[in-house]
Order: structure tokens, then sequence, then C-alpha cells
């Protein structure tokens, strides 16, 4: 029993468990079955009206979302005879997969990372995550259909227009925190303020950038109903179509995950130093959670007030306001490094 | 935007999809098309043309009424614009009474009056709800729809039905306001003025709709005459018409109010003239219920047809039944014709008698289909994503236009 | 009018749109029914499902011509000894003998309630009831025979809790306990 190297053995079963149970795959599907009712109820609330309920009455609905993933499983999945097939199948799976591999680079917690604990993992969950509409773009013209057509175009436009805001902003913090890390840029935060405080140019432009990213209002415009029908996914159905919509939630998931971790102060205000498996692994990740729940549920309030930009509007504010706003917070970020310390 | 950005030559192969132009056909399976076709060709994402394609829901009203006694058109003409059934109902009312010569007492004049604003506060509320959600707000959709029901309440309690009253009938109307019509009434339009504030901040003062409406669709004050457009869009469009002003009918002569018109007659000026309208609707129940004057429901006419029973019926329950009369009507030949001011525009009836139990000839035009030229007229130049907003801004309801 | 639209600035629209938002998420303002456990009943002018007093009835077919769809057909009946229908009501002559007469039923399927039929009756034999959510599993449920059609129609959801709708200030329609 000697050779086995039981360090090996702890560092596999915590890669596992992050990946696979928390903050991974399960805690995932739970957060995305929460956040769809949460927006659903939210809106409903504002509506004036009840929201999901009669599925489980008792506690208010709250496995409707639940029950449509039932639905999605066992129905019956139709493939237009003239796209292309592989491309069609493939494309929201690995539109899924990537939005999910993202996670690998973001650490819950100061002990509790997974695979890789390089240093670069701000960069790296930042390519990551930009990596994900290639496929929206795929998936739009896989299916021939000219409004998954027109709805890829339109992803396509926002996605140039908002990627070097995106990146700007996060550039800001690593100027602040001179870090690639989310982990030294947590522990930065935790010694002197959070991001939020620090930057709070970057921190709106980085919502701004979430909100248009994984198109919650009132950047809605890839999926336009009106006139897209339901742009990218038109030609999509079953579990197909249930991956694709619950894509932007993931996507929104590690957004915010990055948001609470950069800009929240990420496990603060526990600051932990011992490596116990309760106080040091799981407890700093439930708080980053939260508060990249609460985030999340915030921003699926803004269904309730807003109705969609126009594409030229969106692209222009893009090019304009949100690039204005993101060159400004890495000039703030600067004269505060210079300056301030 | 309303510049023509392409050159008339290039619709030549306009036909042709390539390189060039996509076809787009929304409709008539299409969240954003209602029951109907709209052939949209795009340049990129500029509209080049537009088709619009009517006719998917023609219900042969006119065909129908044609081969039915006179009363039975009633609920046909409602059926066709269930938004504003009360108008459809009046305006062929009116039209039947004019072949028949009977006059209405004034009260029911004034019931009349009364059904037909709360119903136009209940279309309009229709309008800018699928305003709402042609632009992707949920929230003014469903508020709106939610708001309409304080209002069918109203009809509901009047006249036993939500949306298909039947409630006007040659004479005057079916039944008198019960008890405890007034102080709801009240209440009801106390909650609408509340409620025309939050819907300001939520949705006609929101940065975002702002950005979609403003100077989107325009429609100047001479094309929207020349076009013939009728309504709240004509109004927008800057010109002073209204047919409750210019040849009034029911209590319209008595009552005091405005008609309010805007200058720019864009998709914006178009969302806040219903917004205004139904400040004005709620200021003329106010007035109805307030001057509601005493007598009969009903015309001398009919009443002195009626039975002991439903004299007595009349009496206790403010209930007026039909005579026989109702069926066997037979105007006496001749022509007839009768404009309402309706939540969405004119209707305009033309009907031919020869004597007969039917009608010879039953003609009518509803405001959606003179709302039309719209789409061919306004949305070209635009970009793809405005033609939910015109769409939208306009109120049109495909059922009503196709009759 | 101009004034109506001045347009807001951006920032003060922004926040204004998302404080009344947020007021809308944190105030009690529901204002839909939870229909099948909770029903409405309805003012008692509310044209619903009707059937016909037999007794009342003398077979005059007006409210088969006033129809609009044409939902309502007479069926032959012989009242008096031989036929089923019941005597005549006091302080009217008693029919002698079975006699050849006709009675309406509705096809329900056609039925758009108008209730011009209920209006046009010279005796008034026709008797309205309020219900109007019943829910037909055949097509043949729409056609009820005579006796089928007297029977008065059942309303469904009996154990639903009963709320009348009340005008309401501040959520427009609000409902309490029926009496």
């Amino acid at each position: 029993m000697n050779f086995i190297p039981i360090p090996l053995i702890i560092w596999l079963i915590e890669d596992l468990l992050y990946l696979i149970i928390f903050p991974g795959l399960v805690t995932i599907l739970v957060l995305v079955i929460i956040i769809i009712w949460l927006e659903r109820k939210i809106a409903a609330k504002v509506q004036m009206r009840f929201g999901p309920l009669w599925v489980s009455k008792k506690i208010g609905g709250a496995l409707q979302s639940l029950a449509d993933l039932l639905r999605y499983s066992f129905q019956e999945a139709i493939i237009p005879e003239k796209a292309d097939k592989l491309a069609f199948i493939l494309a929201p799976g690995l539109m899924f997969a990537f939005a999910t591999i993202a996670l690998i680079f973001i650490p819950v917690g100061p002990y509790y990372s997974a695979l890789f604990p390089s240093y670069y993992t701000i960069l790296f969950s930042v390519a990551l995550i930009i990596i994900t509409p290639i496929f929206a773009i795929i998936v739009g013209w896989a299916s021939d259909n000219k409004f998954s057509f027109i709805g890829a175009l339109r992803e396509g436009f926002l996605l140039i227009s908002y990627e070097v805001p995106f990146l700007l902003s996060v550039v800001s913090m690593i100027v602040i925190f001179r870090t690639y890390n989310y982990i030294s840029a947590v522990q930065s935060q935790l010694n002197f303020l959070p991001g939020i405080i620090l930057n709070p140019l970057a921190a709106l432009t980085m919502l701004i950038v979430m909100i248009r990213t994984t198109g919650r209002f009132p950047f809605d415009i890839t999926e336009a109903d009106s006139e897209l029908v339901l742009g990218l996914f038109t030609e999509y159905s079953a579990l197909f179509f249930g991956v694709g919509m619950a894509t932007p939630y993931v996507e929104l998931y590690n957004f915010s995950l990055i948001f609470s971790l950069l800009f929240l102060g990420g496990w603060w205000p526990l600051n932990v130093n011992v490596m116990n498996p309760l106080y040091g692994l799981f407890l700093p990740g439930l708080v980053v959670v939260i508060k990249a729940f609460i985030v999340m549920a915030i921003l699926v309030f803004l269904r309730a007030v807003y109705p969609r930009y126009r594409l030229d509007q969106a692209v222009r504010s893009g090019w304009s306001y949100v690039l204005l706003l993101s060159v400004l917070s890495v000039i703030l970020s600067i004269v505060e490094v210079k300056f301030l310390r | 935007m309303s510049e023509k950005i392409f050159n008339i030559d290039d619709l030549q192969n306009i036909n042709v999809e390539g390189e060039k132009y996509i076809i787009l056909q929304i409709g008539p399976s299409h969240p954003g098309s209602g029951h109907m076709r709209i052939k949209v060709w795009l340049d990129g994402d500029i509209i080049v043309k537009v088709d619009p394609d009517i006719g998917f829901v023609h219900r042969t009203s006119e065909w129908l009424s044609e081969r039915r006694e006179w009363i039975k058109a009633i609920p046909i003409v409602e059926r066709i614009m269930l938004p504003d059934t009360v108008h459809a109902n009046l305006a062929y009312v009116l039209a039947v009474e004019k072949l028949l010569g009977i006059e209405p007492p004034p009260r029911a004049q004034y019931l009349r009056s009364l059904v037909a604003e709360i119903n136009r506060i209940t279309s309009h509320l229709y309008g800018i709800g699928i305003f709402g959600i042609f632009l992707g707000s949920s929230t003014v959709y469903m508020w709106a729809f939610g708001d309409r029901e304080p209002f069918i309440d109203l009809m509901e309690m009047l006249t036993g039905a939500r949306i298909t009253t039947s409630y006007i009938i040659p004479g005057g109307v079916r039944w008198d306001i019960p008890n405890g019509f007034k102080e709801r009434a009240e209440t009801v339009l106390q909650y609408m003025e509340r409620r025309l504030k939050d819907y300001e901040d939520i949705w006609v003062k929101n940065p975002v709709v702002q950005a979609r409406t403003i100077n989107v669709g325009v429609l100047k004050k001479e094309d929207a005459i020349s076009l013939g457009v009728v309504g709240p869009n004509l109004r927008a469009s800057g010109v002073y018409y209204d047919t409750r002003k210019h040849q009034p009918y029911a209590a319209y002569p008595n009552l005091d109010f405005e008609v309010p018109t805007m200058k720019n007659g864009d998709a914006y000026d178009r969302l806040l003239i219903r917004v205004e309208e139904i400040k004005q609707s709620i200021r003329m129940i106010r007035q109805i219920l307030k001057d509601l004057p005493e007598g009969k429901i009903i015309a001398d006419q009919i009443y002195n047809q009626l039975n002991p029973v439903m004299k007595k019926n009349y009496e206790e329950k403010k209930r007026v039944m039909f005579p026989a009369f109702m069926i066997h009507m037979r105007p006496p030949p001749g022509e007839a014709t009768a404009k309402v001011e309706a939540g969405r525009g004119e209707i305009f009836f033309y009907i031919k008698s020869t004597g007969d139990k039917y009608p010879y000839r039953f003609r009518w035009v509803t405001p959606s289909f003179r709302n039309l030229p719209f789409f061919t007229h306004v949305a070209v130049g635009h970009r793809l994503a405005d033609l939910p907003t015109i769409y939208g801004s306009i109120d049109y309801f495909p059922p009503e236009a196709d009759r | 009018m101009n004034e109506v639209r001045k347009p807001r600035d951006p920032v003060t629209g922004h926040i204004k749109a998302l404080a009344k938002g947020f007021k809308y998420l944190l105030e009690p303002n529901r204002m839909t029914l939870d229909y099948p456990a909770e029903t409405m009943k309805l003012p008692p002018n509310y044209r619903g499902f009707f059937t016909v007093d037999d007794k009342k009835c003398i077979g005059c077919s007006m409210c088969e011509m006033v129809c609009p769809p044409e939902a309502i057909t007479m069926v032959p009946r012989i009242i008096g000894e031989g036929g089923k229908t019941l005597p005549a009501p006091e302080g009217e002559k008693e029919t002698k003998g079975p006699k050849r007469t006709k009675r309406p039923v509705v096809n329900w399927g056609k039925c758009i309630f108008c209730y011009f039929c209920v209006d046009v009756c010279p005796v008034d034999a026709f008797i309205p009831t309020q219900v109007h959510d019943v829910a037909f599993e055949k097509d043949k449920d729409y056609r009820p025979s005579y006796e089928e059609y007297l029977k008065p129609p059942e309303e469904p959801y009996k154990n639903a809790k009963k709320v009348v709708s009340k005008a309401d200030l501040k959520r427009g329609v609000s409902y309490e306990p029926a009496p």
C-alpha cells in the first residue's frame, strides 16, 4: 500500500469534487434551474402575477424549470433536412462545454481550485469565455434558416463590439492588483478595498458586458422574438434546445464568479489561512457562489424593466460609450497605482 | 432614417434572392406577425420593400350579414373587431337606426358613450401591451393586459359579458347601470390615473423605448392625409380629425373633451397619443357618470311593443327584452351610412335595404385596413428591427383588416 | 402637446425605470386570480350557460329564429297525458290530452352567449345561470338531448374557494371571499 501516492489521490479527488460537485456541474445545474425559476418569478412579481406555480405549488413552483428540463429530454429531436448536421448537433454541446470549461481557471477559494493551479488564471478564463460565442455563430449558420442566420450575424457584430471593453475592464483590474491570478487579486482586495470601490468604472463596464454577452435585456438582440422568431435556436428542439437555452445562464454564472472575485472581494469577509477541509475549502467557495448568485439575480431582474435595443444602437454604444468607459477605467487604474500606492 | 437609401433601379431584380437581397417571410406563423404575412426584402439590415399579405383570417362578415336577419349582424361585427366590440356594434346600430328612423332616448345615448369610452381604454391598453411585447418588454405587455381587467370587469358588470357585449341594439341599450357601478367606476378611474404615472417611468420615458421609437416610422402630415390613415395614427401626424368631434354621435355633442394631436408622426408620438386618449376617456367617463340623465334606456317605438312580461322585467330588473320586431325587422328601402371613431380609427358602415328581412348590401371598412399603407410606405429604409416597432406602434389588428 | 413629448435624459430615465421596477418587486400587488383554486362569483347579469323552464315554454320558436349562430334547434315534444312534460303552472289552463309542441335545445358548440334568445322569449322561460367554464369532453356532449339540456349546468371545481372581484385602488382588481 505504500506505492499509492496519497497526495495525488487527494489532489484528484479535490479536482473531481471541484469540477463535478462544487462549484462544477452539479452546482451549475442547480443554480441554472434556480435562476431560471427566479427570473420568471421576479418578472411575475413586477408584472403583478403569480409566475410558475402549479408544478410544485407548496414551494412556489420551484420545480418548474426541472419539469421543463425533463420535457426537453423526452421531446423528439428534429434535425432539419438541409441543416449541416454535424455542426447542428455538435455546436450547442460545444457551446455548453466551453462555457463550463472556463470554470477550471476560476478558483473559488484560496486552496480550492481545479486542475491547473496556474499563475495566469485571469487570462485563461477570459480567453475561454470569449471562445463561447463563436459556437453561437456556428449554431446560427448550421440551421440553414434565415432567422437563425440573421441572429448569428447579430451575435457576431455584438461579440466584436463588446469584446474590447470586456478585456480592457479586466486589464484595468490586472493593473490595479498587479497580478494575473485570481487568488492574489482577492488577497490584495482583502488587504485593502474591494475592486468595485477601487475602480467603479471597470465594474460598470463589466456589468454591461455581462448583460450583453449573456443576452439579458436590454441586449436581448440575437433572439429578438418579434422579428427573429427565436434567433439562433429557431430550428432547435428537444435537449439541444434545452442545452442551448441553458448556456447563457452558465456564461452568466462564470461572469458572475469573475465579477465577485475581481470586484466584490472574493471570499471577503472570510480571511482564511487554514487548510481545514470545511473552513479552508468549501466555506470561501460558498461565499463566492452566493455573491455570484446575487449578481445573477440582479441581472435577471433587468428583464422586468427593459425592452431591447436595436442592433445598430447596441453596436454603436459598444464602440463609443462602453469603449470610452473601459479606456477611462484603465486610465483610472493607472492613476491609482501611480499615486495611491 | 426615412430617406431612401437604395436606388429604385435596383428593384428590377428584387424578386431574385441572392447576394444583394434576402427575402424574409415574417408570418403567418411567427411571433411578430399576427394573423398575416409580411414579406420583407432586406438589403443587409435595411428594409428595401415590404409587402403585407393580408386575408389569412378573412371571415366573410359581409356575406354572412347579408344572409341573416338584421339583428344577427351585431354579434358578427363584434367578432371581427374583438378589441373594439362596442364601437363595431354601435356603428352598425347607428346605420340601422338611420334606416328605421328611431332615435334612442338621452339616457341610452349616454350609456352608449360610456361603454364606448370604457372600450376605447381597453383597446388602447391592448395596443400599448402589444407594442410592449414587440419591443421586448414583457412587463408592459402584462401590465397593459392586466389593467384592461378592471375595465373589462366594469363592462361585465354593466353588460353581462366581458368582451363581446352585444350591448347596443336598435333603439337603445339592453341593460341599465346596476347598483354600485358608479362607485366602482370611480375607483377604477383613479387606479388607472395612478398607473399611467408608473407606465411613464417604466415604458413611455424609458430611455430604451425612446431610443427605439423616436424618429422611427415617421409619417408626415401630408402623407397621412393622402394615404387615408385614420384614428390615433392620423392624429399623431398632426391632423386634427376625430369623428366624435366632427360628426358627433351618441352623447358626444354634450361632452367636453379634447382631441390630442402630435406633430412628428413617429412611433413615439403614436405611443403618446394613445396614453393621452386614455386620459381623455377617463375624463369623459367621469362626465358621463355625473351627467347621466334619467329616463328610459330604449326608444318608445320599441318599448311600446313589449308584452306585459317584458315590461315587468324592464321595470324590475332594468333589462330590455326584445319584442318580435327585433327578429322581423324590415327597415324601409333606402341607404344609410354611419361613422364611429373606434379605438384604432374610424369605422365606416354602408347599408342598403330593399325592405327585405335581410340587408341587401352590407359594406363596412375597418380602421386597421385603412392603416395598412404604413407597412409599404413607412417601413422602407428602416432596419429590420424597426419593423416590429412600426407594426406595434400603429396598433394593427389583422382580423379587423381582413373582416 | 409637445410638453408630453419632451424626452427624458438617459441617466434619470434608467434610474427611474429601475426604481419603479424595484418598487413593484417589493410591494404586494398581485392582481391575478389563482383560477382553479379560486373561482369567481360573477355578477347576477353575467351571461353564462342557461337552461329552459319546461313549464313556462310555449314552443313559439322565437329563440330559434333570433339565434345568430343558429345554435338553437326546436325538438318535437308531446305534452299532456302521454308526454313526459309536467302539467302547466298554476293559474293557467290545464291542457287536455296529448298535444304536439316544440322545445328549444342549445348546441353549446355553436352558442355565443349573446342572450338574444333569453331576451326575445315572450314568456321569459329561459333560466340564466352564471356558470361559464364548463368543459366538454366529447363532441357529443356539445349537443345535449332535451332531457340533458333541462338539467342545470354543473359548475366545475366545486371545492374551489369562491371569491368576488372588487375594484381596488392599489391593485386594480382584488378578490375577497364571496358572501
